[in-house]
């Protein structure tokens, strides 16, 4: 029964032989709406026009202005090169980086740093990046010998995920800063201050002595004029402390717990490596959820050997890696405390990075013989190139010779 | 992105060139691999997959836009992508099945819905019946009908696209006779009462566009794949199966270039002869197989522009481009079961009417569509213990981002975002927002960003009757507008979708591997 009831399935929508018809008319009805259509190329579309604004894959930049910030820290202003076709700066949330892309001496590095200055400032025209000079810093050296007025900067378009999302977080954040870690905090206040975010902020900023705290008279100045949306406090760790109304040691519990109210707040960390190890600890104390802490990626590891699992025994030591980048192939060695990218670094390859931190994914590439070690708190890897062996050069160190292929940048 | 570097740059000859790693350049390349062509695969981005890939933020790790693969079956029910993948790659995938199709929710007081849609062809039947008393007979010729379109399509894939007209009248006449057109005019000569077809037609989204324009053939032969044969996700996100197709590739001798985009097609005498990179590359090969859209192709990379024929243009110009997503990609810190999140799979609606749906695309207002997926029911360890990801998708037309300034770009993301969250917790009855760890938001400029296609059209060109796979295929051969050009991925004759993108890519494969043969037979 069931049988031929299928069997006798007749669909008819306008009629047997119009259907039909319609069927054997489809490909001239395609004719006709080709024939009916302009024969004009397209322009581009809006769509990816905004993309390109927002997500520039290179910002062409200048040097407008330096400023001496403390004994050991720069401000540069940076606006577009509208010569090498930066017409406009990209907007970006307040507490993203940029990655500069600086050929040092013929070695073609790049460096995350975030933006000081706050998202309007970008609309008036202008990033501004605060750096510390290093010691024996391969970059910062560099910059401060050769960084002037009129110096041209390239860098990537704005990135990072260390900004204050509405949906997310609370309005009420608890902000922790240790050192030049301050500058992504400095863009948000200024935001604050200028009415375009609407959080209040309790600022705790941690310095090793008077004299290396950044924008102390200018957050002095914000705190007077709007103390309801911004509080600082600062954190010295030196012996002695004179400045009024600081507190001497590190950011502890106690201290987080003096200045703030952590019922209802989200707290955001950017400082050294070392910092955070010591304020995931206090913050344990309070067994906040995790949706509640906010960390800023700390670029690369300083110090690799001193990590509890490192074999020891291989510090000293130097490997070969031998890289396919495009049509290039290259021996190289590279050091067993220095990570995979800055070995080809120094070998001039011109590998592709952004974050220098293991999260963006922007240097992936692929491991095809060898050993590498990379740390669990720095592993932004997906879980299908972690069985297929596709790594990031940025936050892994070789343990052996390797062979691996990068894509160019 | 210093100085290029002249030494990486390649200057080579090649069998053939493939224009992007989405689904339907990987397969490409992969096939041609296999069969030892010597082939390059030029990507812009630094991933395979193109939309098929995912992301990590903190703890988790999300799916870019997979929701569900359709035709991929069980291992005693083999569907078209499962061969594609195990018989024809030699791959050995994870991907675990989805065992109902969505739940549909409708929040219109007047036409209030809640039912959840099965998988299963009685199953199915059964739940309309039981939700529209009266309309079992119909849903049983539909699904019929979507048995016979299906081995149609089979049949005429199997002839290499010239089927015998005999065959089709004697075996396949409702396939013709209902081909022309849309999935309202089948379902109301069909007789399916109204109510039924407003939870029958709740696929459309997965189209985009509304059922008085959606080709019929094209939403039966998808719907009765996933009544057979169920739907099915890869274990580790889209991003899983693209790197298995990426390493499988170089495993096999192919040549695969991130962050390379290819600039210009060149193009002498109506015939493709190579291309030209971003990378400083200049490549040579008679054969070219584009992922990127016959838009993208004819409007910006065929050079000299002299060599784009007329007839290419308007055939670009006549085609819609389809719409584009909003995707909220949310990571929560409990787990679905504490959430009260039940389902993998949601459709939530304001309406029953697409029409007036679609035509909300179109402005920047609060969306009216939904289509939300709770990953954790469908792969429990996807993210941590007491955690889940839930990923929001609406739906817009390119033209309505038309204005947006970028200083405003971030706030209409989260006023957008808000509502679909509201939307979501209000349908469901759960309450979510205190429980965000991680979000995302990707517009209709990230999905450009990172593929470049034109208005960051998710679903390639619109697929009205005249612009459906049929008439696409009977006029293949008259719009191969350039010789030794080919194109896959969801802009091809194949239509839009995965699975329709993953099988493209082998037929752009086989049509080039037949040039190769042909030219060299013929030295």
């Amino acid at each position: 029964m069931k049988e031929e009831k299928e069997k006798s399935l007749k669909v008819s929508v306008k009629g047997n032989i119009r259907d039909l018809l319609a069927f054997k008319n489809l490909t001239s009805e395609r004719k006709k709406y080709i024939d009916e259509a302009p024969e004009t190329f397209k322009q581009s579309d809006s769509v990816n026009i905004l993309a390109k604004l927002l997500h520039p894959s290179i910002q062409n930049l200048i040097i407008n202005g330096v400023k001496e910030e403390t004994k050991s820290s720069k401000t540069f202003r940076l606006i577009p090169d509208p010569d090498s076709n930066t017409e406009k700066l990209a907007y970006f949330r307040a507490g993203q980086f940029l990655s500069l892309k600086v050929n040092v001496d013929g070695t073609p590095i790049t460096r995350p740093y975030s933006i000081s200055s706050s998202p309007s400032d970008a609309l008036r025209g202008f990033y501004e990046i605060t750096i510390r000079k290093e010691d024996h810093g391969f970059l910062t050296e560099y910059i401060w010998k050769n960084w002037k007025k009129n110096t041209k900067v390239k860098s990537s378009g704005p990135s990072g995920y260390f900004y204050y999302d509405p949906i997310r977080d609370s309005k009420e954040i608890i902000g922790i800063a240790g050192g030049s870690g301050i500058t992504p905090f400095r863009s948000m206040v200024k935001e604050i201050m200028e009415g375009r975010l609407n959080v209040n902020l309790t600022l705790l900023y941690g310095s090793s002595e008077e004299d290396d705290i950044l924008f102390y008279e200018e957050f002095k100045e914000f705190e007077k004029r709007n103390p309801n949306k911004f509080k600082i406090v600062h954190v010295l760790s030196c012996e002695e402390v004179n400045l009024d109304g600081c507190e001497q040691g590190f950011i502890t519990a106690e201290i987080i717990e003096k200045y703030c109210d952590f019922s209802n707040s989200s707290v955001f960390i950017c400082g050294p490596q070392m910092m955070y190890d010591f304020i995931d600890k206090e913050l344990n104390k309070f067994s906040l959820p995790k949706n509640r802490i906010r960390k800023e990626v700390f670029g690369e590891i300083k110090n690799v050997v001193s990590f509890a699992n490192y074999p020891k025994e291989i510090a000293e030591k130097s490997f070969q890696i031998k890289v396919r980048i495009g049509n290039l192939s290259k021996e190289i060695p590279a050091k067993a405390n220095e990570s995979v990218l800055v070995a080809m670094e120094r070998a001039k390859l011109s590998p592709p990075s952004v974050c220098r931190s293991g999260i963006c994914g922007f240097c992936r590439s692929k491991l095809i013989s060898g050993d590498i070690l990379v740390y669990l708190k720095n592993d932004g890897r997906r879980a299908a190139d972690k069985i297929l062996k596709y790594f990031h050069p940025c936050s892994s160190y070789p343990l052996s010779n390797l062979e691996i292929e990068v894509p160019r940048s | 992105m210093v100085e290029k570097n002249t030494e990486q740059a390649i200057e080579e000859n090649f069998d053939a060139v493939i224009v992007g790693a989405g689904n339907g350049g990987l397969i490409a390349a992969a096939q041609m691999a296999l069969k030892g062509a010597k082939i390059v695969l030029c990507e812009q981005h630094n991933l395979p997959g193109g939309f098929a890939t995912s992301f990590v933020r903190g703890r988790f790790e999300f799916e870019a836009a997979l929701h569900e693969l359709c035709d991929f079956g069980p291992t005693t029910n083999k569907g078209a992508i499962r061969k594609l993948f195990e018989d024809d790659m030699g791959l050995n995938l994870d991907f675990v099945e989805i065992h109902e199709a969505f739940r549909l929710i409708i929040n219109d007081p007047n036409d209030r819905l809640d039912v959840v849609v099965p998988f299963g062809k009685e199953e199915f039947i059964d739940m309309m019946e039981s939700q529209v008393p009266g309309s079992k007979d119909s849903i049983r010729n539909y699904i019929r009908l979507g048995e016979e379109i299906t081995e149609a399509i089979s049949y005429i894939t199997e002839s290499e696209g010239n089927p015998e007209k005999d065959v089709l009248i004697s075996n396949y006449k409702n396939f013709l006779k209902t081909a022309p057109y849309t999935l309202d005019q089948v379902n109301n000569a069909l007789k399916i009462p109204k109510k039924a077809q407003d939870i029958l037609d709740a696929y459309w989204c997965y189209i985009g566009i509304p059922t008085s324009r959606i080709n019929f053939t094209f939403y039966a032969a998808m719907h009765y794949y996933f009544l057979i044969r169920n739907a099915f996700i890869p274990k580790y996100r889209s991003h899983g199966y693209t790197a298995a197709l990426e390493s499988m590739i170089r495993e096999n001798g192919g040549k695969i270039l991130y962050n390379t985009k290819v600039s210009k097609i060149f193009s002498e005498n109506g015939h493709v002869i190579g291309v030209e990179t971003t990378q400083g590359d200049t490549i040579k090969a008679n054969h070219i197989i584009s992922n990127a859209s016959p838009t993208l192709v004819y409007n910006n990379l065929i050079f000299p522009k002299s060599e784009v024929p007329k007839r290419a243009l308007k055939n670009i110009n006549a085609r819609r481009h389809a719409i584009s997503c909003f995707v909220v990609y949310l990571g929560l810190n409990a787990s679905a079961e504490e959430l009260g999140i039940e389902n993998y799979s949601y459709h939530i609606y304001d309406s029953v009417n697409s029409e007036e749906i679609y035509e909300s695309f179109k402005t920047l207002n609060p969306p009216k569509a939904q289509a939300t997926i709770c990953l954790n029911n469908v792969l429990p360890d996807c993210s941590p213990p007491d955690t889940c990801i839930l990923t929001i998708t609406a739906f817009f037309l390119p033209e309505a981002w038309k204005d947006v300034a970028p200083e405003d770009y971030f706030n209409l993301k989260n006023k957008i975002a808000r509502h679909l969250i509201n939307t979501f917790e209000f349908a469901t009855k759960t309450s979510i927002r205190d429980h965000i760890e991680e979000i995302e938001i990707a517009t209709p400029q990230t999905l450009a960003r990172y593929t470049g296609t034109f208005g960051g059209s998710a679903y390639g060109y619109e697929t009205d009757p005249w612009d459906s796979f049929m008439p696409r295929l009977m006029e293949l051969d008259n719009e191969r507008y350039i010789k030794g050009l080919e194109f896959c991925g969801g802009f091809s004759a194949n239509c839009q979708s995965y699975t329709n993108a993953l099988l493209s890519g082998q037929i752009a494969a086989f049509l080039t591997l037949q040039g190769l043969k042909k030219m060299g037979d013929s030295e």
